[in-house]
């Protein structure tokens, strides 16, 4: 059944325009004036505690991550610092971009058994669905670095090997405010 | 032939046939992790557990022999529950290790346990630590803790390759599978034990860890290590990008199931002999223009092949080309090569069997000596006489242009014949020393890039299909006659399917379904 | 001498406005950004040196001189060319006839603060802004686009029915002032009703002026009446331009804005007049008087006009970045149905008011 929208009747007034354009002029208007008035303060080194506007000037300023934030995949490791992927593979199954290419082979003690002798992420082709991450059984992979410059000049340069994965795990969080609660 | 009815459907079935086999013959599946159709019956599981009216208790369907007015339920409350806790038990001291488990994806304890899970542990205890990962032989690798104690692959070495070498040893939950003491898993059928096993307990060595199974396509074919022509499945990298996986395409076989001739087996030599399809082939069309052999195209190097062909032609008459095919080609290629070199172009040397080929080793059960998967088409097709006779004429400079496909006659005696031959053309799959030695290589594909049919030495006519595409540059064989006979100013088909239909009147796939055995005369009849 | 006052007067007019036009095209940007608590272009600089990012104006410049200069294959070639020169042509011709300060005798001389004094002033502006429109046209057909067709048409369009309601509006402030030339008006503007307040149009003809700003708006093609280039949509005429082609438009487009401003002014809010400024000095009506010399009073006066010019320029900006646009028949409807009946009313009302004062 489709939802049917109460629309709302304009009255008079609203509908002569004119009001409302000066009512919304003195909004504006209001706001370029507050906004100005902190700025020129700000100039001369007074309301610091206050801001002119909301943007972040991004390469001096960073936006505090949200904690869920999907962003560089890392590897993590165990306590003796080998990685703690198994390559069972469910990651590269599960990836709908294809991007995940592992090759497994055989760990000297026979309680691990398989571990990745190769983990590339191709990040040119991931799509950051997270679903890796998901599908994981082991914890060995997690998307909360929160690095999310990690542009390259060739195709290669966004192929992520094991090496790459595994060096964001002892720094995984750079970040204070996308501090991510570990278990 | 008593008639029983199982959930409601009624069925007769001939005297003797268990619950299992009629509930079978309905296409009612019942769960089973010890029974086995071509082993002895052993009830172990207690998987198989169905309600039987006027039993007291639920019977395991596997040992219940069919009888007259039988009512079984396979569905009720009872068996379901049974299922369940039967589940629940043999998982007891299961060590769930699926992420680095290589039967993940077709093991029956993750494909019951979806349909009869409890998904709730109840086990408070501690898991029996058992002994993990360790070969047992030269193809198997035996995980004792993820054995559900089936004896399926004890029963296997007991009763059908005969060998004993597996054993159940302790008692309850510390009951193993293991070896016995001095004993290795090394009959020539070891691999079968890796099929017939339920779980991941007994897993291949040489598929280890090479590709999870859910990215395999899987394409119905014969195996060319005997001339028994067991049948098998070829299971290779489909979903998968080559890459991810080495390039290796094939990447295992497993035995398909043909009552008349190889039931569930294959024997470890065509197991384990994959291999060629994917390593040292030869990719493209080479020629000898100084010294070297160098990269070509097709079309020069027929061309060349042609030319030659027909300046001997010329000069000797149907002596001066000599031929030898190989009973590794399939019937539609032995047939096109008899269509252009014996029927079209009447040539007198024209040869298919080896004299120094060794022998394999031979065994009453699967394995035959001779290690040609066509030798018997050969000699239905009227191939007759072997190289050596052609190779002594070429050797003495009578054959000017020689063609040999697929063999390797570049050793010992054969070698020094060869080595006098003045113009050696060669179509094969994979480098050897004859290859290395001719002035024409012409690449072929494998059995797993062509359709065809090859006839075992019981005269049975089996289809193997296509399931890769050729590598490289390489043709299928009958395209490649195809080609050398329009240089040479004939026409003849170059699909394996023309061919066959113009044989036996019958397409490929009229054939078999599935490339059961078809005796040669019916096929013709049909 | 008389030669180097009238070149001096057109150098100084035309950088005026050159200057004001893209001091706008800087301003637009930072006084949006700042109405919507952002920041604003603040990028650019030299040597480290941002000043608030008004070398962006700098910067832009060199960017439309050096980038690829487009001109698309099924287009015509000349049209394509000529159409923005046109535009940006006539949108500059118009401002002659307007003049910015008053007369004055300096050292012997008249200067007559106007580059070329026409008794039927308001006329040629209006003509000329008129003529724009072909600019905009032809950029639209010349650049063999469906949108860009479509944005020209709709420019045209818009053009037309908001000329309508321009001409019907100012026909009030001609009754009141009963002359053409627009030098006249601004020193009609000068008197004082009741012997104190300033005689400015808007206080004459205040609905004449809303409606008037309201189609100069309109006639600046600028949010919200921006249907003809509407950017979200159909982009507009000039779709197929860049480098200096479109620079010459997107100049174009705020010159029409200081247009717009400069008549908003000269009309309405007394052009160059300082209330109780005359000739020799301050004569306020309360008694009292303070002596200036003519330079003086004749940089006050053209002070004045410019900060009006800009205070405007200021507020059009404020509605262009407060009000959404349009729909293409609000549009319309809003010219045909309700700006012109209002215009037609005003030219009753003010001349059954002129009747009445007049006896
Ligand atoms: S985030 Fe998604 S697309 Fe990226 S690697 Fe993981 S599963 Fe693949
Ligand atoms: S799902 Fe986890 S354990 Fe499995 S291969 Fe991917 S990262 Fe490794
Ligand atoms: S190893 Fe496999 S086949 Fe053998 S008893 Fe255990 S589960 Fe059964």
């Amino acid at each position: 059944m489709a939802i049917k929208v109460e629309e709302k009747q304009l009255t008079l007034l609203e509908r002569l325009y004119v009001l409302e354009v000066v009512r919304g002029i003195a909004l504006t208007t209001g706001h370029f004036f507050r906004n100005m008035a902190v700025h020129i303060a700000r100039l001369f080194g007074l309301a610091k505690d206050k801001k002119g506007s909301t943007t972040f000037q991004y390469p001096e300023e960073r936006r505090p991550l949200a904690p869920r934030l999907r962003t560089l995949h890392r590897l993590t490791r165990r306590e003796d610092g080998a990685p703690r992927c198994v390559a069972c593979m469910m990651c590269e199954t599960v990836c709908p971009a294809h991007c995940i290419s592992i090759v497994a082979g055989e760990h000297p003690n026979p309680l691990i058994e398989k571990y990745p002798t190769r983990f590339d992420i191709d990040l040119g082709l991931c799509v950051f669905c997270g679903y890796c991450v998901e599908a994981c059984p082991e914890d060995a992979i997690r998307m909360d670095t929160g690095v999310l410059e990690f542009t390259s000049f060739s195709r290669e340069g966004m192929v992520y090997d094991l090496n790459k994965l595994l060096a964001r795990s002892e720094t995984p969080k750079p970040n204070e405010e996308s501090k991510v609660k570990t278990a | 032939m008593p008639t029983l009815t199982i959930d409601g459907q009624e069925v007769t079935v001939d005297a003797g046939t268990t619950v299992i086999q009629a509930a079978e013959q309905i296409g009612i599946n019942i769960p089973r992790y010890c029974y086995h159709p071509g082993l002895s019956l052993a009830g172990r599981c207690r998987m198989c557990l169905v309600e039987i009216e006027t039993f007291p208790n639920l019977q395991i369907a596997c040992y219940t022999r069919a009888q007259d007015e039988m009512v079984v339920s396979t569905t009720s409350e009872r068996v379901l529950s049974a299922r369940q806790s039967m589940l629940e038990f043999l998982l007891s001291n299961h060590p769930l290790d699926c992420p680095v488990c290589d039967q993940s994806g077709e093991c029956d304890l993750q494909n019951f346990y979806m349909d009869h899970g409890q998904y709730q542990s109840r086990f408070l205890e501690n898991k029996v630590k058992k002994k993990k990962a360790f070969p047992i032989g030269p193809h198997v690798i035996l995980d004792q803790e993820r054995c559900i104690l089936c004896t399926r692959c004890v029963r296997f070495t007991e009763e059908v390759s005969k060998s004993n070498e597996l054993g159940v040893f302790n008692r309850g939950s510390r009951s193993v599978i293991d070896l016995y003491p001095t004993k290795s898993l090394d009959n020539p059928y070891s691999g079968n034990v890796i099929d017939i096993c339920p779980v991941g307990a007994l897993t291949e060595r040489e598929f280890r860890f090479k590709c999870r199974v859910w990215y395999l396509a899987s394409q119905e074919s014969i195996c060319t290590g005997c001339s028994r022509g067991c049948n098998i499945s070829l299971d290779y990298n489909g979903s998968r990008r080559a890459y991810k996986a080495g390039g290796r395409r094939v990447m295992r076989i497993k035995p398909r199931y043909n009552p008349d001739i190889n039931k569930w087996w294959i024997c470890d030599e065509g197991r384990f002999g994959y291999g060629f399809i994917d390593t040292d082939r030869i990719e493209t069309p080479m020629q000898r223009t100084t010294s070297d052999l160098e990269p070509s195209d097709w079309d020069p190097a027929l061309a060349r092949v042609a030319e030659t062909v027909k300046a001997a032609y010329s000069e000797k008459g149907a002596n001066g080309v000599g031929v030898i095919v190989s009973p590794q080609l399939s019937n539609e290629e032995l047939l096109a090569c008899r269509e252009l070199f014996v029927e079209k172009m009447k040539l007198t040397n024209v040869a298919a069997l080896n004299p120094w080929e060794e022998p394999g080793e031979a065994d009453d059960f699967l394995r035959n000596a001779d290690r040609n998967p066509n030798t018997k088409g050969v000699e239905d097709l009227g191939y007759s006489g072997d190289a050596k006779a052609v190779l002594e004429k070429a050797a003495e400079g009578e054959i000017e242009v020689l063609i040999i496909f697929r063999h390797n006659l570049a050793d010992g005696e054969a070698g020094k014949l060869l080595e006098k031959a003045k113009f050696v053309v060669y179509v094969g799959t994979n480098w050897n020393a004859t290859a290395e030695r001719a002035h024409v290589v012409l690449p072929g594909a494998t059995h797993a890039e062509k359709d065809g049919t090859f006839t075992n030495f019981e005269g049975r006519v089996q289809r193997f299909k296509q399931a890769l595409l050729p590598i490289g540059d390489s043709r299928n064989d009958s395209q490649i006659i195809s080609e050398m006979a329009a240089k040479l100013g004939y026409s003849l088909p170059a699909s394996a399917d023309e061919i066959f239909e113009a044989w036996k009147g019958i397409s490929l796939d009229e054939l078999s379904g599935s490339g059961s055995s078809v005796d040669p005369d019916t096929a013709v009849q049909a | 001498m008389e030669y180097a006052i009238d070149v001096g007067k057109v150098l100084f007019w035309f950088s005026s406005i050159m200057g004001l036009a893209s001091i706008l095209t800087w301003m637009e940007r930072k006084q949006s950004a700042v109405m919507q608590d952002r920041i604003g272009a603040n990028r650019a600089d030299i040597f480290g040196f941002r000043i608030l990012g008004l070398f962006h104006i700098i910067a832009d410049s060199i960017k439309m001189f050096t980038k690829q200069d487009f001109v698309p294959a099924q287009g015509n070639r000349i049209l394509h060319t000529v159409a923005p020169m046109i535009a940006l042509f006539f949108a500059l011709v118009g401002f002659a006839a307007v003049p910015f300060g008053g007369t004055y005798e300096i050292a012997g001389y008249t200067v007559s603060l106007q580059v070329l004094d026409l008794n039927v002033g308001l006329l040629f502006v209006f003509a000329m802004m008129s003529m724009g429109i072909y600019g905009f046209v032809l950029g639209g057909w010349a650049s063999a686009n469906n949108y860009a067709l479509l944005g020209g048409l709709r420019a045209s369009g818009q053009m037309i029915s908001y000329e309508i309601t321009m001409g019907a509006t100012v026909i009030g402030t001609i009754m009141v002032y009963g002359t053409l030339s627009l030098q006249q008006m601004n020193i009609a503007q000068g008197e004082l009703l009741f012997g104190w307040i300033p005689a400015w149009g808007i206080l004459l003809q205040p609905l004449g002026c809303i409606l008037f700003v309201t189609a100069a708006l309109a006639e600046t093609k600028r949010v919200p009446f921006d249907v003809p280039e509407g950017e979200s949509e159909i982009i507009g005429y000039f779709v197929e331009y860049s480098g200096m082609r479109f620079g010459m438009f997107f100049l174009t487009d705020f010159i029409e804005t200081v247009l717009a401003a400069v008549l908003t002014t000269t009309l309405f809010f007394g052009g160059w007049q300082v209330p109780y400024l005359y000739a020799g000095g301050f004569e306020f009506p309360w008694g009292g008087s303070f002596e200036l010399p003519v330079v003086a009073v004749m940089l006050l006066q053209v002070g004045a006009f410019m900060a009006k010019v800009f205070t405007l320029c200021f507020i059009f900006l404020l509605i262009r970045w407060t009000l959404p646009r349009f729909r293409w028949d609000q549009l319309m409807r809003l010219g045909w149905t309700i700006m012109l009946p209002l215009s037609i009313l005003n030219i009753v009302v003010t001349g059954v008011v002129l009747l009445i004062v007049g006896n």
